[in-house]
């Protein structure tokens, strides 16, 4: 009994050990792949953290998430005119309103 | 006549006393990570009061009587008119676009409302109809509107147009226009009438601010923050292209409060003089907004990534209480309900 109830918690702490070593899930790991999620994480988040967009999800239409990236670029993001089509449509569809 | 003097001695002292006695002051900060805005008693540092129903709330403003509030929502692009007392929202007013910081007329008859999204403009609210009557054409979005202490200027500051705009308050046309540079938030130096004498304004990527003198129109100074905590203790952001984003100077006028994101600190200088004052202090996180109490006792600063407000005695320089609010606190200020 003591031996089983041993192995159980040694188990489960190796089970744990094992949890923690995984990185956290961050909000970057709730939005899906895709060309729009490389130009976020590559040209939003060296301004500021990611949660500054994902604060947004459900509020805005597409014109409005362009709207945002249009703003963001005049403040110095490294987007250019391509990306920030697919960039608005990619946060319409994954954090736009619904 | 002796008595008559006394009489009226002692009428002035009641109507005095009846009015520190009846004032109410609260720090209202707001929380840019959700829908809420929390009032804190500064008596005793507690919450006292909560706004709900503010998506992504940006700027705040307070009628002069303290009987409402206003708060920019990003989420909406409206103005929310909120009653003072119920601290319900009563009239939620459409904006040209979407907003950021707002300020509010000495008189309470106007809130101006920065608007970021392009072109940009200055939305005017009139406060008696709680409609929007104009909205003023700027270079470039707006981030924080002000409007000076004496009433009479409009100072708009644009991160994308990299201007600071300066607008008649009368005739709500721009009067002119300094800086090549984002530009943040904006501190004001007043004089014994109220008039502007200098502004203090942060920018974008300066870790410090600019000393710009009022009635020449110029930058006359630029102060940078000391480097004085070990390289591996710096934080390295990311800090919304703004290291030094909060910035206050105490209603007597004595004292400059400059908060430093990478190092987690707030610095004091003196004035007139902007000499630095020893012994900063410690935030423990990403210092944002300031906001004073009335008498100049306690400075209120929020750090937007540890969901908490610092109270701090002014004149010890000392943190006397650390309040925790909501998501991401930035923008505060200071009622007074009459």
């Amino acid at each position: 009994m003591l031996i089983t109830t041993v192995a159980m918690m040694a188990a489960g702490a190796v089970f744990v050990e094992a949890a923690s070593r995984r990185p956290m899930a961050g909000p970057e790991d709730e939005l899906p792949d895709g060309e729009g999620k490389k130009i976020l994480l590559s040209s939003c988040t060296s301004c500021h953290e990611l949660t500054e967009v994902t604060k947004f999800r459900g509020y805005y239409n597409r014109d409005q998430w362009r709207d945002i990236v249009v703003t963001m670029m005049e403040y110095g993001a490294p987007v250019d005119s391509k990306q920030v089509e697919v960039l608005a449509d990619y946060l319409a569809a994954n954090l736009g309103k619904r | 006549m002796i008595r008559a003097i006394g009489r009226s001695l002692l009428l002035a002292g009641l109507v005095c006393c009846a009015s520190t006695a009846t004032a109410q002051v609260r720090i209202v900060q707001t929380n840019s990570g959700g829908d809420n805005i929390h009032l804190i008693d500064p008596a005793t540092n507690a919450i006292v009061g909560e706004v709900t129903g503010v998506p992504i709330n940006h700027g705040a403003a307070a009628a002069p009587d303290g009987r409402r509030l206003y708060f920019s929502s990003e989420a909406e692009q409206t103005l929310h008119v909120v009653d003072g007392k119920t601290l319900k929202t009563v009239k939620s007013i459409p904006l040209s676009g979407r907003p950021n910081n707002i300020s509010i007329s000495p008189d309470g008859r106007r809130v101006y409302v920065g608007i970021v999204s392009a072109p940009g403009a200055v939305d005017v609210i009139d406060t008696t109809s709680m409609e929007r009557v104009r909205s003023i054409a700027t270079k470039g979005g707006i981030h924080n509107v002000y409007v000076t202490p004496d009433g009479t200027h409009l100072v708009a500051g644009s991160i994308a147009g990299r201007l600071m705009t300066v607008i008649d308050a009368k005739t709500d046309e721009p009067v002119w226009t300094l800086f090549s540079e984002g530009v943040r938030p904006i501190a004001f130096e007043v004089g014994p009438d109220r008039s502007t004498k200098r502004l203090f304004v942060q920018l974008s990527e300066i870790h410090g601010f600019a000393v710009v003198d009022f009635k020449q129109r110029k930058e006359v100074a630029r102060i940078m923050l000391p480097n004085d905590i070990p390289a591996e203790k710096v934080d390295k952001g990311p800090f919304n292209g703004s290291p030094s984003h909060g910035i206050g100077v105490a209603p007597d006028g004595q004292t400059l409060w400059v908060t430093s994101r990478p190092n987690a600190r707030v610095y004091v200088y003196s004035l007139p003089d902007l000499t630095l004052l020893p012994g900063p202090i410690d935030l423990g996180g990403r210092p944002d907004w300031v906001t004073f109490t009335p008498d100049s006792k306690l400075i209120y600063i929020a750090t937007e990534n540890t969901d908490t407000v610092h109270a701090i005695d002014v004149t010890a320089r000392k943190e006397v209480a650390r309040i925790k609010v909501g998501k991401s606190p930035k923008r505060n200020i200071t009622m007074v309900a009459k």
